[in-house]
């Protein structure tokens, strides 16, 4: 059977690439990220990896990837919600230096020419992080559950790093009004420049990283923390679009096929956390994150096609479920809103 | 025991901000990876239009990737948000889950 | 506040684009690619055989078709230096008869497609 017409040309990386798996991507790294409400970007450098394209490719096109969809979902909240600008500016300064850093490595490494196995093992390690933190959150839960414990407020207490940080004091210090605190301005560029080096290197939007730095390290309210996160990702995503663009490592055909698709799919995750229910759904994204961190070690000992059937195999399943869920409950509330129709309309 | 955990990961924290800056300053003992997009090979005049483009002028590309991404971002976002509003579901209700 | 914000920034990216664009009307380059013949380092110039764009398995760079071309490549960003046998690909210009080569890329030392 000819199946050429599965495979697209792409100009710039100039590799054939099996375009369902590019579609099927975008879409479910909408679905997961909305659902979970953290960026999902993760998969995407591996997946177009695997796909086919070079490495610095697959970074490039998914972090211009994440700067379309932070504009996304900037345009369906019609904003940021609360920001601090100033924080957000100062903030800047540290995210596109390290960005920049980090694209600079990734081109260090792709003159090496190992920027494949180099990007691939730190990726196994991060997942390995991602998916340990999970199964802890999941355990932790579940202990608290047999025990009885009513989760109350996710709070701050506890880890209060920040007050530590905020007496450094090294000039010039800032005062952050909407954020209501006052520290050397090198804390918040110093963690926004950790943050976005590894956001440049592995082309992921950072709020994964960001948002627990805010709250625990600079001591951001948690309302604040999430506003100024988008802010932050919004333009570093842009910032290292234009930076992986300019050295050239970009497929902007993947891009739009990609965010289009992600645009559809957040829409499905976002609803479906309505209607989740339990921390099942937890281990099930633990799955995925463990299935993806596979494929990788796949991809880097040469098993190509079982990578790619690996990932897309386990981001399908992981879709669909979801999906059920989501599809499950929207149909309950519009069955129940008619029914309380037609019981205002008897009575 | 704390202090010792303090200094190990103050010292992984410093290693990790210098390591950039050694990739920036070690420069290249190998060359520049330069790629030409082939436009032999695409027939879509808009695909042709940025091929070329990435070829002759890679500033403009870059501005031109960024714009673009940012406006088909908005687009989508304005048209998930018509289309959300009329599937009759309350969106609006729903507790705002935080990670 | 928003909307005012949102146009001033539709408007700043319009003239940026309009500035780019007035600065640089796209010169349509063509695009070739050989097998590098020579590479003449005082004189800056590397001939090729070029090949065709009939892909296959066994001809992953196409078919040499047997035609031999020069390229100035003086001013041109070249990428793995070329070596007499390396497949390149080039973008260039027609400068009356001369090709004037704007980017150079070694296709077959730096095959992406292994990275």
């Amino acid at each position: 059977m000819d199946a050429s017409w599965m495979y697209m040309y792409m100009p710039i990386a100039g590799v054939e690439i099996f375009w369902p798996g590019l579609v099927l991507i975008g879409y479910s790294v909408g679905v997961i990220g909305g659902f979970f409400g953290m960026g999902g970007a993760w998969m995407v450098t591996p997946g177009l990896n695997i796909l086919g394209f070079p490495m610095a490719f697959a970074i490039g096109t998914d972090i211009a990837h994440i700067a379309g969809k932070s504009m996304v979902s900037t345009m369906r909240h019609s904003k940021f919600g609360n920001v601090d600008y100033k924080l957000g500016v100062v903030m800047l300064v540290g995210t596109m230096v390290g960005i920049e850093c980090g694209a600079q490595i990734i081109m260090y490494l792709e003159r090496l020419g190992t920027v494949g196995s180099v990007v691939r093992w730190v990726y196994v390690v991060f997942l390995a992080l991602i998916a340990a933190m999970v199964f802890y959150d999941y355990h932790k839960a579940t202990q608290k559950k047999k025990k009885g414990i009513v989760d109350g407020d996710k709070g701050t207490e506890g880890v209060t790093w920040y007050k530590t940080f905020h007496k450094i004091n090294i000039p010039p210090m800032i005062h952050f009004k909407a954020a209501g605190f006052t520290c050397s301005v090198w804390l918040p560029i110093m963690v926004s420049y950790v943050t976005g080096v590894l956001a440049g290197f592995l082309g992921i939007g950072g709020g994964l990283l960001r948002m627990p730095a805010l709250v625990y390290l600079i001591g951001c309210p948690t309302h604040i923390a999430v506003g100024t996160d988008l802010f932050e990702v919004m333009i570093s995503g842009l910032y290292g679009a234009f930076t992986y663009t300019l050295k050239g490592r970009i497929e902007l055909i993947a891009v739009f096929v990609m965010l289009t698709g992600a645009a559809i799919g957040a829409q499905i995750g976002t609803v479906a956390t309505k209607y989740a229910k339990g921390y099942g759904i937890r281990v099930a994204f633990g799955c995925a994150v463990l299935a993806c961190m596979v494929s990788i070690i796949l991809k880097q000992f040469k098993y190509g096609t079982s990578a790619a059937v690996v990932i897309l195999g386990a981001i399908t399943i992981i879709c669909i479920y979801i999906m059920a869920i989501m599809f499950k409950g929207a149909a309950n509330e519009l069955r129940e809103k008619k029914l309380a129709e037609q019981a205002s309309l008897t009575i | 025991m704390k202090s010792l955990v303090w200094r190990i990961s103050s010292f992984l924290l410093m290693a990790y901000l210098l390591i950039p800056t050694g990739a920036w300053a070690a420069g290249g003992p190998a060359s520049m990876l330069v790629v030409v997009a082939d436009t032999r090979r695409v027939s879509l005049a808009v695909e042709k239009y940025f091929s070329n483009l990435y070829n002759t002028n890679i500033l403009l590309f870059a501005v031109w990737a960024v714009v673009l991404t940012a406006a088909w971002g908005c687009i989508l976002g304005v048209v998930m948000d018509f289309i959300m509003a009329r599937t009759g579901l309350d969106l609006k209700s729903r507790k705002i889950v935080e990670h | 506040m928003k909307i005012i914000s949102g146009k001033i920034s539709v408007i700043g990216a319009a003239l940026i684009l309009a500035v780019f664009c007035s600065f640089s009307v796209a010169m349509a380059a063509e695009v070739s690619q050989g097998k590098c013949v020579n590479y003449d380092k005082e004189k800056k110039v590397i001939t090729i055989e070029e090949y065709n764009t009939n892909f296959s398995k066994s001809a992953p760079y196409g078919e040499p078709t047997g035609v031999v071309a020069a390229y100035n490549v003086a001013t041109a960003m070249i990428g793995i230096p070329p070596e007499p046998g390396d497949i390149l690909r080039f973008a260039y210009d027609v400068n009356g008869t001369e090709r004037v080569a704007i980017r150079v890329m070694n296709v077959s030392k730096q095959d992406l497609r292994k990275k």
